[in-house]
């Protein structure tokens, strides 16, 4: 079966201001199988973000390829590379990420807007998937009206609404608390299991390892521990 | 600024071409020493006492060259009078016999000469409201016409014959308050035209040679001063509009740099939903355009406010008249001003707006 993501020799170097350069990556090698949940722990500064964003066309490695759905994202051009993480990519960044000045409604359907078509049933989407993160009632609100939590929720339904293959989250719950870290690993989990959606998390958390199929551990920029992990989906 | 300075500029300058026009001459004869005072009556009503004998214009006529002459004598100004239909009149005869200035725009616009007790008056004069006659000295005036305006004191000029002045001068000894102080006799100005092919600087220093107590201009050497005084007011106005727009368009970048850096991580969060690096170059030049349109809205209204309605404080302080634009004029100078705006704010948002969209989205997103 041709993984949903694949990383072969990939590196990522940083210039520091001594114009020493700092290894973020080295010698990754990496297969995400579709349907897979895969948890990538690690230290901090260990480069699970990094290997996040390089996977996903965010980042540029210093070497090695990247293929998403068979496709080399970096032999292309970087219009059709954000078309192809539109079309098959949705992420839950850590940080708030929501647009301010726009409505609930209008956040979830903003990779809508750059996909170039036409979805006349856009604003029907997602108000359904505002419903499946349980903010149905407020698709006209405001983000600042929001909990951290609540738009968390709401940044879930916005990587779902385009029907990607691939859900990337970094740290999606590290400033939440554990009721609201709990509500959104759930709807990880149904989305895995009902939609066989591959997700991608990073996280430092070691409690959340078990709601994965598969886990990877960093360290100083590399694969340290590749295995399938017995307490999938939380079970 | 930019269109503020193009008004004054134009003006002064399509100022001083209509005066030159009106006076339909060749060659502008006056007393010799009186050519800044005659500009400055002409130009901006200001006061002069130029006289010269009456035989000159013969003496003229005779110089080798000169086609036609044709005197005019400055009356008088009444300022703020009951009589008087703006602020400050000013009267002038001419010679209806040998007088090509006014003639030719009586035969067209009339088809007839002026009358005694006729007059024809510049853009701004009318007949006061409730009365039919412009009363002046005791003496009532038909009001016949109105010239097309310039921008100057000829504006508020009111032209009669050298007949209907010294009937007015009569009637003033015993009807006004004040006798008129006309000196009979006497001109202020010859207007000349030369024969065809004839150099019109030779033969003014040929009436100068030829009458020296008079000094004979090219009329289009005449304003020569005033002319200067724009340029040299136009020379400080660009230098001042240049650093204006150089300080702005700096201003404007450091304030689009501030913006796309507050802005970095929703762009990185944008790109990484799929926008492309030109939908961030295309919506960080919008901005800038919609703000330049704005802006440039902002000050053309603000430049129309200050002409229009501080005209005559510019043209006391600047020392020039006017000219103001027509309706169609100011629209397309208003559209070339945005113009202006759109460019340096092009010019000023492109380098961060680039930098913004080229920035990968993962250090974009970088706290």
């Amino acid at each position: 079966m041709t993984a949903a993501v694949s990383l072969r020799g990939i590196g990522k170097s940083y210039s520091g201001k001594d114009a020493a350069s700092f290894a973020a990556l080295h010698d990754v090698d990496l297969d995400i199988e579709t349907n897979e949940f895969l948890v990538i722990t690690g230290r901090s500064g260990c480069g699970k973000t990094t290997l996040l964003n390089v996977a996903s066309g965010l980042a540029t490695p210093t070497s090695g390829t990247v293929t998403v759905d068979g496709v080399d994202i970096w032999s292309i051009s970087d219009a059709e590379r954000s078309g192809l993480r539109n079309r098959t990519m949705g992420f839950v960044f850590q940080f708030p990420s929501l647009i301010p000045g726009l409505s609930l409604e209008q956040n979830v359907m903003l990779p809508l807007e750059f996909s170039g078509v036409e979805h006349e049933d856009g604003p029907q989407r997602a108000r359904e998937l505002l419903d499946l993160v349980g903010l149905g009632h407020r698709t006209e609100a405001l983000p600042r009206e929001l909990s951290a939590g609540q738009q968390q929720r709401v940044v879930v339904a916005r990587a779902l609404v385009n029907r990607p293959t691939l859900l990337l989250a970094d740290e999606p719950s590290s400033d939440l608390d554990e009721e609201t870290e709990d509500e959104i690993m759930q709807i990880f989990s149904r989305v895995h299991s009902e939609q066989r959606l591959t997700i991608a998390m990073v996280t430092h958390a070691r409690n959340l390892i078990p709601f994965g199929t598969r886990h990877l551990e960093m360290g100083d920029g590399t694969v340290r521990a590749d295995g399938a992990d017995p307490g999938a989906n939380g079970d | 600024m930019v269109l503020t300075t193009v008004i004054i500029s134009r003006g002064g300058q399509d100022s001083l071409r209509l005066a030159r026009e009106r006076l339909g001459a060749d060659v502008v004869v006056v007393p010799r020493g009186s050519v800044t005072g005659v500009e400055g009556a002409l130009l901006l009503g200001n006061a002069t006492n130029t006289y010269m004998p009456r035989g000159v214009v013969d003496r003229i006529t005779a110089v080798p060259g000169v086609a036609q002459a044709s005197s005019q004598l400055y009356l008088t100004s009444m300022a703020n009078s009951s009589c008087c239909s703006v602020s400050t009149m000013f009267m002038f005869a001419f010679d209806p016999v040998t007088d090509f200035t006014v003639e030719p725009w009586l035969q067209e616009k009339l088809g007839h000469d002026l009358q005694v007790g006729q007059a024809v008056g510049g853009a701004d004069v009318f007949v006061p409201e409730g009365q039919d006659k412009i009363k002046l000295y005791g003496y009532d005036f038909d009001l016949v016409g109105n010239l097309e305006r310039t921008g100057t004191n000829l504006d508020q000029t009111l032209f009669m014959t050298f007949p209907s002045a010294y009937a007015m001068q009569e009637i003033s000894k015993t009807k006004a308050k004040m006798a008129l102080p006309l000196l009979t006799d006497t001109v202020s100005s010859v207007l000349v035209k030369v024969d065809q092919g004839a150099d019109r600087t030779q033969v003014a220093q040929a009436i100068t040679d030829a009458v020296p107590e008079v000094q004979a201009v090219p009329a289009a050497e005449m304003f020569g001063s005033y002319g200067d005084q724009i340029s040299g007011v136009l020379r400080t106005l660009v230098v001042i509009v240049v650093l204006t727009v150089a300080l702005s368009l700096a201003l404007m970048a450091v304030i689009f740099l501030m913006s796309v850096h507050d802005r970095r991580r929703q762009i990185g969060v944008l790109r990484a939903l799929g926008a492309t690096q030109r939908f961030v170059m295309l919506a960080y030049m919008t901005e800038a355009s919609v703000l330049a349109v704005a802006g440039g809205l902002a000050g053309a209204v603000l430049a129309v406010v200050v002409v229009y309605f501080f005209h005559d404080l510019l043209v006391s302080a600047l020392g020039f008249t006017i000219l103001l634009p027509s309706v169609l004029s100011m629209i397309v100078l208003v559209v070339v001003g945005l113009l202006v705006a759109l460019v340096v704010a092009a010019a000023a948002a492109i380098v961060p707006a680039l930098r913004a969209s080229r920035e990968e989205p993962a250090v974009s997103m970088r706290e």
